[in-house]
């Protein structure tokens, strides 16, 4: 049989255009769209409250979301929250894995519990630690105070470490999954070569899993910090935003001024912000994931 | 030998007081949500008489309706995303369809702050007149459900060999039904992960439920909160309610462990 090239490149590209086009299509009116639509928004005056046409006020928004002191102020937050989780996270997560990958009795049951955490939806840990915190009610500071301890979890000065460590709960299973696979990826024989020679266990760490590690490492890293960036549960249900303004995180300050103050057209402006914060991290991460490939 | 014990037997602490860390909050969760109000004023309570007051609140307060709404937005969601995820992923991963372009776009949209979106669909779905209706939050959660979905099929098509397909056509199958009778069904184990995982993540949000739903019928994850604003704090409903939420996905998730990573990493990673 006979076959054309041409024809066969042709129908071949029809084909997967397709095959694409739903995925087109469906990405279009669900991101695409609200996407062209919140830049539309952040260039009016557009309010929840007031009737008729909004206002085209061109970069207004922008420039008053520059120099609005209090969203550079969430900016910082969630920059803080972010490093503190994300380092402890890391640092915990990999500990946790090293300790599992030697771990013989109880595996699956072991790693599918220390896992769980991951998988609940963070309104409930956030309400889960704003009970076990609670002054009067909670089980920590009663435990606390047996052993003559006593420390103000959502006070001021404390709050936004305390959101960090709901975050380490919840979050540290999702670095364990990402260094276990990677730890059980990492090639054998440089480590028994090594053991050969006589290397102690912390060299071997540093010299020879360690490097092997780095590029999951940096993934998760990566992806871990891209989600905590968006925290808004954990705030949304112990401290809305407080003590004063201290744990207001940009997720948060954007839905109290597009929702509660129905100032939309700021908040889009404040979304695009972000966006511009976020995207190099998302190009990083898109590099990293590619030259694995 | 003595060192070495002595390591085994720090890990073995240092792992238990781990899963201690983990299961602690959950117990007591359980534990408060059979207790009564006046038990509940007692932080070292760890013996008692079970009583199902607060279990009978949250069904009366149809917590159950909510979990029905959350399943039915989370099944719709992930079933549009399946189909449209599978098909574009085989020939993004096959025929590298769209270029590196659209698995850029695929990964931006997984990771894309929901503020960015979110009013868009408030403004339009009253413009629309479906503000009382689920419609305007499943298409908030397909903006990153299917996209998740897209990227973890990516990965479990990347590690098909092509030779099967090539067999396939050889035998004088078209290219569509090469691809689902034949390319498909090695992508199924990849394909129950990807629809667990994604029905977890539309099951879990609550941001988008909270600006998008009708206060009356609402979806899970924002009634659970609204048991921490009615009358007080209402802990033990607010428990029996959590459990609710999170029983059914963490059981979910113990069997998709294994395939998570491969599927988070686009294939990069096995596990």
């Amino acid at each position: 049989m006979k076959v054309n090239p041409t024809a066969t490149r042709n129908t071949s590209r029809r084909f997967t255009l397709w095959m694409l086009l739903p995925l087109l299509a469906v990405a279009g009116v669900a991101v695409g769209l609200p996407l062209v639509y919140t830049l539309y928004l952040s260039l009016t005056d557009f309010s929840l409250i007031q009737q008729g046409v909004a206002g085209f006020v061109g970069f207004d928004n922008y420039w008053q979301s520059f120099t609005n002191q209090a969203l550079w102020n969430a900016i910082g937050t969630t920059g803080t929250y972010v490093f503190i989780a994300v380092s402890f996270e890391t640092a915990i997560g990999l500990m946790i894995a090293l300790a599992l990958q030697k771990q013989r009795w109880a595996r699956d049951f072991t790693r599918s519990m220390l896992l769980a955490p991951m998988f609940i939806t963070p309104i409930a840990v956030g309400l889960t630690f704003r009970f076990l915190l609670n002054d009067q009610l909670g089980a920590i500071p009663y435990l606390l105070d047996q052993v003559g301890l006593s420390y103000d979890f959502l006070g001021s000065g404390n709050a936004l470490f305390t959101l960090a460590m709901i975050d380490v709960w919840q979050w540290t299973p999702f670095m364990v999954l990402l260094l276990l696979a990677g730890l059980e990826s990492v090639p054998k024989q440089p480590l028994e070569a090594a053991r050969v020679d006589g290397a102690g266990s912390f060299y071997i760490f540093r010299r020879i899993t360690l490097p092997l590690l780095t590029p999951i490492l940096s993934v998760a890293i990566l992806l871990r910090s891209l989600d905590a960036l968006k925290v808004f549960e954990y705030v949304y249900a112990t401290t809305r935003g407080g003590p004063g303004t201290e744990t207001e995180t940009i997720q948060y300050f954007t839905y109290q001024t597009g929702i509660q103050f129905f100032r939309l057209g700021e908040a889009s402006a404040m979304a695009f912000i972000l966006l511009a914060i976020v995207l190099p991290l998302i190009v990083v991460l898109f590099r990293r994931l590619e030259s694995k490939a | 030998m003595v060192r070495q014990q002595l390591k085994t037997s720090l890990r073995v602490i240092f792992l238990l007081a781990a899963l201690i860390t983990v299961l602690f909050p959950l117990v007591w969760i359980a534990l408060a949500s059979f207790k009564t109000a006046p038990q509940l004023n007692d932080p070292s309570l760890l013996f008692f008489e079970p009583s199902l007051v607060n279990w009978k609140f949250v069904l009366e307060a149809g917590i159950l309706q909510a979990a029905g709404r959350s399943a039915f937005v989370a099944t719709v969601t992930v079933a549009i995303s399946a189909v449209v995820g599978s098909v574009a992923a085989y020939v993004i991963s096959t025929y590298k369809t769209g270029g590196s372009a659209t698995k850029f776009g695929i990964l931006a949209a997984q990771v894309l702050p929901p503020a960015v979106l979110v009013f868009p669909f408030l403004t339009l779905s009253y413009v629309l007149g479906v503000n009382d209706t689920l419609i305007p939050l499943i298409f908030a959660h397909l903006s990153f459900v299917l996209p998740v979905v897209t990227w973890f099929l990516i990965g479990f098509f990347d590690s098909v060999p092509r030779s099967l397909e090539e067999q396939a056509r050889v035998d004088g199958f078209t290219r569509f039904k090469a691809f689902l009778l034949v390319v498909m069904p090695q992508v199924y184990p990849g394909l129950g992960a990807a629809i667990i995982f994604g029905f977890t993540l539309s099951w879990n949000d609550m941001f988008y439920g909270l600006i998008l739903t009708p206060p009356n019928s609402t979806i899970l994850p924002v009634a659970i909160a609204g048991f921490n604003t009615f009358r007080g704090v209402e802990l033990g409903s607010m428990s029996a309610a959590i459990l609710v939420a999170v029983v059914p996905v963490v059981i979910a998730s113990f069997f998709i462990q294994k395939r998570l990573v491969q599927g988070i990493s686009g294939g990069a990673v096995k596990y």
